[in-house]
């Protein structure tokens, strides 16, 4: 089944409606956030990856050129009006761009809206659930500031639940997406719309397609993708063009955020156990041999022959990692390619020539030699 | 501990080490100056015992395996712990900065680049995982960890870097992360959050040191640590005077012990001989820079492989270099320790350096400088290689000029690497910086 494109609601028909009903706004940066609280708040969470293909010329007059695409982007759409919707800015710290973006916006661009950062912790001891269980706290009481609303405890953990339901059926498309029959593009269409669709529209969403006859695998080269974002989405028509096909990823916006579901009944500790909880992920402070595990675990499991880095250009927490990322792979018989995006180039010749050549090498690449 | 690892240490670290040392001072002493003594003062005298004191140092963790626990720690972490237990403490980004000032960096940061590490990777990081594939170090041979600390309190970059050195080395990892201060107050919870980790990192420390931390001693080094602290920022201070005794071209190469020293009282003692004779310069009339007419402040961190170059350029023009955001970091902090109730001081002391802090402050840290200092106007170092300290300079230059009508001069490079210093570029642009000046 191809689903109809138009059965997604676009970003912008979901926040019309959202706000029709009275209610408001968050613009959310990347990475990890409690969705569930600000929807307690009766706030939309509506992320901001970037986005791509913007005017780079106002958030160029407040960054350097060495600052990745996706946060001046950022920059660049909201001094060009794009996130008037938002009754909220909230920039959860990713890495050092990100940090410097909330700075930016708190002390000289100010926006209009408040904005709110919210501090990850780099582990996963005790001191990181009880800190970003606090920082969570400390969330909900700026927010109560701002809307006049105080959900309570029962609130929360419905808003909990509900994400949490959302993140399971996510889980379920990414485990059965090569029976969903549908393109990557198709795929990734689907599944982004979790970066704006309520909970409960994209769960109704989410059942409808693995509700549908399971169809016969898909085939093609398979090859698992690495990165932030899969921008421009163009690369992932153009992969199965040329006859590959993403079995998985490894994407920021993606299957690093197949967040489990929490266990304690404390909301603020629930939501913290989420986030922390999740695969593993460099702005998490991940060690590498845990990712690598990941990725090589993931490879074999949804049977990718190979990885493609998919990286935005000057993203620290993805370069520091991959040279031994790759030196792993390749000892355990994964190859992979490295290639580098601005937000706003388009898809580049260079870089397709580099992909086909990599998938013609994988799909060349003997039993064998994968062993 | 191995008895001829323990002979080979006191032997090389305590015998003969400081007699070539203090042999290779003696030279220094009596040789002239390498810069031009046209327009700047002759080099400081203590400049030979700076030398001596960190290649003391160095030399020490050359041998420091099998005798001494080592750890790697980063610029902005709490050493006193270590220091309480121990250990031998080496700073990859000191070793770093001392490559990249004997203009060793690039080819050791290319041993790293062709290990698949990117050149848009922090030039500090490169340098130290170049030297530890290659071997390559101006300081002899690099000690290997027992154990790596790490603090976010600089940036974020430290942390993805060490997870790259607890590969390579197979060492554990200890992280005390530090959240941003976005506002001018830290969030109660994320005190509590630091100082939770420095109590949990005591038995991780305690198990590879091989021994319990005294509380006694740990006291003992923060008093140290302040005490070195304070006469650092005293000496910084002296350069309010006009003209100024020192430049920040002069503070960058005295910095050396207090970030890799702290808390040891040798520190405490060259700081005290260095006071001295900034105090007797100033007695005597002496400037950094001999026709000292214009004062300026410098932002972030330094161009390692172009101290001279530009420290007598600007002297040539008049221009003194006498405060730094980046020097200051070492000093500034020194009030907020406190011995006497060292668990919370600590956790205040690391969550408040300038790298720590939103660009707000350091606007406010840099109005402060110009207003003390009698400043005429500021380079801002935008560092390829350092983003949180780079984000945001471009707001704060503007506000620079606009709100204090202060030049302000935006200066593109990276900290260690030359391949992006452009000296055409920078020499027109200083030229031109220099004109604004009057």
């Amino acid at each position: 089944m191809e689903p109809d494109p138009r059965s997604i609601p676009s970003c912008t028909e979901t926040i019309r409606a959202w706000t029709a009903r009275g209610g408001g706004v968050a613009a959310v940066l990347p990475i990890h956030y409690p969705r569930a609280l600000l929807r307690a708040f009766g706030l939309l969470p509506v992320e901001v990856w970037g986005p791509p293909q913007v005017d780079p010329a106002p958030g160029a007059a407040h960054l350097q050129p060495y600052v990745c695409s996706i946060v001046g982007n950022a920059l660049s759409f909201l001094l060009k009006d794009g996130l008037d919707v938002a009754d909220v800015i909230i920039v959860p710290h990713a890495c050092d761009s990100l940090q410097g973006l909330g700075s930016l916006l708190l002390d000289f661009v100010r926006p209009r809206q408040p904005v709110f950062p919210l501090y990850l912790p780099r582990g996963r001891r005790e001191s990181d659930r009880q800190f970003l269980a606090d920082e969570c706290r400390a969330l909900y009481g700026k927010l109560a500031a701002i809307t006049g609303r105080a959900p309570s405890e029962e609130e929360l953990l419905e808003s909990i639940r509900r994400e949490e339901e959302a993140d399971g059926l996510l889980a379920e498309l990414h485990h059965r997406r090569r029976a969903l029959s549908l393109t990557d593009l198709a795929f990734y269409r689907l599944v982004r719309a979790r970066e704006y669709l309520p909970a409960e529209e994209f769960s109704a969403l989410a059942r409808s397609v693995l509700d549908t006859p399971p169809a016969d695998p898909r085939t093609g080269i398979p090859v698992l993708l690495s990165g932030i974002v899969p921008e421009p989405m163009a690369l992932l028509d153009a992969i199965n063009e040329m006859g590959g096909t993403v079995v998985a990823d490894d994407l920021a916006c993606c299957g690093r955020r197949l967040y489990p579901p929490g266990v304690s009944s404390d909301p603020f500790r629930r939501m913290a156990e989420r986030i922390l909880d999740g695969p593993p992920d460099p702005t998490r402070g991940s060690p590498i041999t845990e990712r690598l595990q990941h990725l090589v675990r993931t490879a074999r499991e949804t049977g990718a022959r190979g990885v493609i880095f998919y990286d935005v250009k000057f993203c620290e927490p993805e370069l520091f990692d991959l040279p031994l990322l790759r030196r792993g792979l390749q000892e355990a018989g994964l190859p992979s390619v490295h290639v580098e995006v601005d937000l706003n180039d388009p898809l580049s010749g260079q870089t397709l020539t580099r992909i086909e050549a990599f998938l013609e090498m994988v799909a060349g690449q003997t039993e064998e030699a994968r062993r | 501990m191995n008895p001829v690892n323990a002979l080979r240490y006191h032997w090389n670290v305590n015998v003969l080490g400081p007699a070539v040392l203090r042999l290779q001072r003696w030279q220094a002493e009596r040789r002239p100056a390498r810069w031009d003594t046209r327009y700047l003062a002759p080099p400081l005298r203590i400049a030979p015992r700076t030398k001596e004191l960190v290649a003391r140092h160095w030399l020490a963790g050359r041998y420091a395996n099998g005798y001494r626990k080592v750890a790697w720690v980063t610029s902005g972490a709490p050493v006193e712990l270590l220091k309480a237990l121990d250990f031998y403490v080496l700073y990859p980004e000191n070793h770093a900065a001392i490559c990249g000032t004997a203009r060793l960096a690039v080819d050791i940061a290319s041993e790293a680049e062709s290990a698949g590490y990117s050149r848009d990777l922090c030039s500090y990081a490169r340098t130290d995982i170049g030297a530890v594939l290659s071997g390559k170090t101006p300081v002899g041979r690099l000690p290997k960890p027992d154990v790596l600390f790490a603090c976010t309190n600089i940036c974020q970059t430290v942390l993805f870097w060490y997870r790259v050195l607890a590969e390579y080395f197979g060492a554990p990892l200890v992280l005390i992360d530090t959240p941003f201060v976005y506002t001018e107050e830290a969030a109660g919870h994320a005190v509590r959050y630091v100082r939770r980790q420095l109590e949990e990192a005591v038995p991780v420390l305690e198990r590879i040191a091989g021994k319990r931390l005294d509380e006694r001693k740990l006291r003992e080094v923060g008093l140290l640590s302040k005490r070195a602290s304070e006469l650092w920022l005293e000496i910084l201070q002296r350069c309010r005077h006009r003209p100024a005794p020192i430049s920040v071209f002069d503070q960058f190469i005295q910095m050396a012990p207090i970030v890799e020293m702290r808390g040891d009282p040798e520190t405490v003692d060259f700081y005290a001989a260095l006071l001295k004779e900034v105090d007797e310069r100033i007695a005597a009339g002496v400037g950094a820079v001999k026709n000292e007419r214009k004062r300026v402040l410098w932002d972030n961190l330094p161009i390692w492989y172009r101290l001279r170059y530009l420290a007598e350029f600007l002297a040539r023009h008049g221009v003194a270099v006498v405060a730094s955001t980046y020097t200051n970091a070492w000093g500034e902090l020194a009030p907020l320790i406190d011995p006497d109730d060292l668990w919370e001081s600590m956790a205040r002391t690391y969550i408040y350096p300038i790298l720590n802090r939103g660009t707000g402050h350091k606007l406010r840290t840099m109005r402060q400088m110009v207003e003390e200092y009698g400043l005429d106007g500021a380079i801002l170092h935008s560092d390829r290689s350092c983003k949180p300290y780079s984000i945001g300079q471009m707001d704060q230059r503007d506000r620079l000029i606009r709100e204090l009508g202060v030049p302000a001069l935006l200066l593109e490079a990276d900290h260690n690497d030359y391949r992006v210093f452009a000296e055409e570029q920078v020499a027109t642009r200083l030229a031109a910086f220099v004109e604004m000046l009057g």
